[in-house]
């Protein structure tokens, strides 16, 4: 157990008190697992918070232990890969921890992210969704340098808007997906 | 549903005149009774542990201060009812995980019943005589539950007969409890509406604590319409979790078996909210409790809510079920975003003011059981 660790990391970061109660206050094998984690990353308060939110509501949900949850391969995998820098490990294993945390948001915003690159559209013009998906609108942004290019892309955000796939994407954004659609037939 | 739990009734000097006081000692005679120049905070406050759930052990008997009536809060952006309400209590003998007095009232727990009910009913005189023209829609329930603590004060037949006189107006009681039975000698004259928050029971067994089964709520809802009062029922908050779609679809069988849909006066959706604050909160009182692990976000109001697409499928089913059974009855959502109401129902109210007006033309004819 490495209490002393934590608070000596704790203290070095200026976490407030809060935190550091919360922490010590899981079990043993649990806060050496995220201690781990924490020095090694360098993790401050605001990113560890968030984290230590996740890993309590995904152990809770899924009765499992918060070690457990830090010691899945694809957690390790990304820990351990050498191509990758401490700011790069820490954003995927939050990002990895979110998707086990937000599964059905996460794999919502996965399918949209992979309809709009299927619409191949040039660099010109960007596709975008709102945090959360909050709001239910896709955001469009687009730039040209001359009347013409303007008129191109304006023909190709046209043409886009008509094909299956952006009824697909809005579909996604307003909650509509097949099955659900059947269930209240 | 069960008897509520008091340990004593502390009255501040001067409510011991009031017809509530005299009341509570009839009702509550096996508890001790304390008579104390003033309530000071500090007498609300237990040192050590739960302070909010200790606060529900309490009654305090005092005069309210300040106005009666305030507009609803709302929530900053959304979709408002245009909705009054009136405090006649502060804080609720129940103890669900999610509420949000656990938040709003955390520095200010204690279970007070104010006892000034005439200047009530003064306050309202004014207001309803000053806007003849305007209507009116005035609830209960915001910081207590309406009719939770009714068995003890009898407060309705103080409040019900005033209210049923005014033409301008809809009284709502909103409640979690069954506790009706001094309502039903009394008549409404079809302005007051009593309301039910409503969930499956599996969700009232797990996070709605002393508060009364479904079955009582209905048969409660049964009673009241039979006596001529009109219904609403708050499908709020809803609650998403593995199985939610065949337990809330059955709950809504179960209630059009049960009342006539016909005379509802109107049903409201609402999904799960709590600000990041009161999310802290609930892990410190019910930190094994589910709630606290639905995909939920933070929304631009401050509150975290079920992702958009899952809550607009979640009402969209639910809209399906109800309007199965009661095609025509008046919905409408609470706390949402137009855009939500947009994806739900294919259009928003342009303003509060529309929506408030669209609950309010039944009142000009009165039902009669």
């Amino acid at each position: 157990m490495q209490t002393s660790a934590i608070r000596d990391y704790a203290k070095a970061k200026g976490f407030h008190r809060q935190t550091l109660d919360r922490w010590l206050g899981w079990q043993p094998a649990d806060q050496d697992a995220l201690e781990e984690i924490a020095s090694s990353l360098k993790i401050g308060e605001n990113h560890l918070r968030d984290m230590m939110d996740w890993l309590e509501e995904i152990a809770l949900r899924d009765g499992a232990k918060i070690h457990e949850i830090l010691a899945r391969p694809a957690v390790f995998s990304i820990k351990t890969d050498p191509r990758l820098g401490r700011a790069d490990k820490l954003k995927r294993i939050k990002e990895q921890l979110r998707r086990w945390r937000f599964p059905r948001l996460a794999g919502i915003e996965e399918s949209i992210r992979i309809k709009i690159r299927s619409l191949k559209l040039p660099s010109e013009i960007r596709l975008g969704v709102p945090a959360g998906l909050e709001g239910g609108r896709l955001q469009v942004e687009f730039s040209a340098g001359s009347v013409a290019e303007f008129g191109k892309l304006a023909q190709r955000l046209s043409e886009t808007a008509s094909t299956t796939l952006a009824a697909e994407i809005f579909d996604l954004l307003a909650g509509r997906t097949p099955e659900n659609e059947q269930g209240q037939s | 549903m069960e008897n509520l739990q008091f340990a004593e009734v502390i009255v501040e000097r001067g409510s011991e005149a009031s017809p509530i006081y005299h009341r509570m000692r009839r009702t509550l005679a096996h508890l001790p009774f304390k008579i104390v120049d003033n309530i000071a905070p500090d007498n609300t406050a237990t040192a050590h542990g739960d302070r909010f759930g200790a606060a529900k052990r309490t009654l305090y008997l005092t005069r309210h201060k300040g106005d009666f009536l305030k507009k609803c809060p709302g929530s900053e952006g959304q979709v408002c009812c245009n909705y009054f309400v009136i405090n006649f209590a502060s804080n609720c003998p129940m103890d669900c995980s999610y509420c949000y007095l656990q938040e709003y009232l955390a520095d200010n727990s204690a279970l007070k019943i104010f006892t000034n009910v005439n200047d009530l009913i003064d306050e309202a005189e004014r207001m309803l005589a000053r806007h003849r023209g305007v209507f009116f829609r005035i609830g209960t329930g915001e910081i207590t539950d309406s009719l939770a603590l009714e068995p003890y004060t009898g407060m309705m037949g103080e409040l019900i007969p005033y209210f049923a006189e005014q033409a301008n107006l809809l009284l709502e009681l909103k409640t979690k409890s069954d506790c009706v039975e001094s309502l039903l000698d009394l008549d409404p004259k079809g302005r007051v509406v009593v309301g039910w928050s409503m969930n499956p029971q599996r969700v009232i067994d797990l996070d709605e604590h002393g508060t009364a089964s479904l079955i009582e709520r209905l048969n409660a809802a049964r009673l009241c319409q039979e006596a001529g009062y009109r219904l609403g029922f708050h499908f709020d908050p809803m609650i998403e979790y593995p199985g939610w779609e065949t337990d809330y679809e059955s709950m809504l069988e179960q209630t059009f078996a049960t009342i006539d849909w016909r005379k509802l006066s109107w049903l409201s959706l609402g999904v799960l909210r709590q600000t990041p604050a009161l999310k802290r909160t609930m892990r410190e009182r019910y930190p094994s409790s589910a709630l606290l692990a639905g995909e939920q976000v933070l929304c631009p109001d401050g509150k975290m809510r079920y992702f958009q697409p899952l809550r607009v499928e979640m009402y969209r089913k639910m809209v399906h079920w109800i309007r199965r059974a009661a095609p025509t009855v008046k919905i409408y959502l609470c706390m949402e975003s137009r855009q939500v109401w947009e994806q739900v129902f294919g259009f928003a109210p342009t303003c509060e003011k529309e929506l408030g007006n669209q609950m309010a033309p039944e009142v000009e004819q009165p039902i009669h059981a």
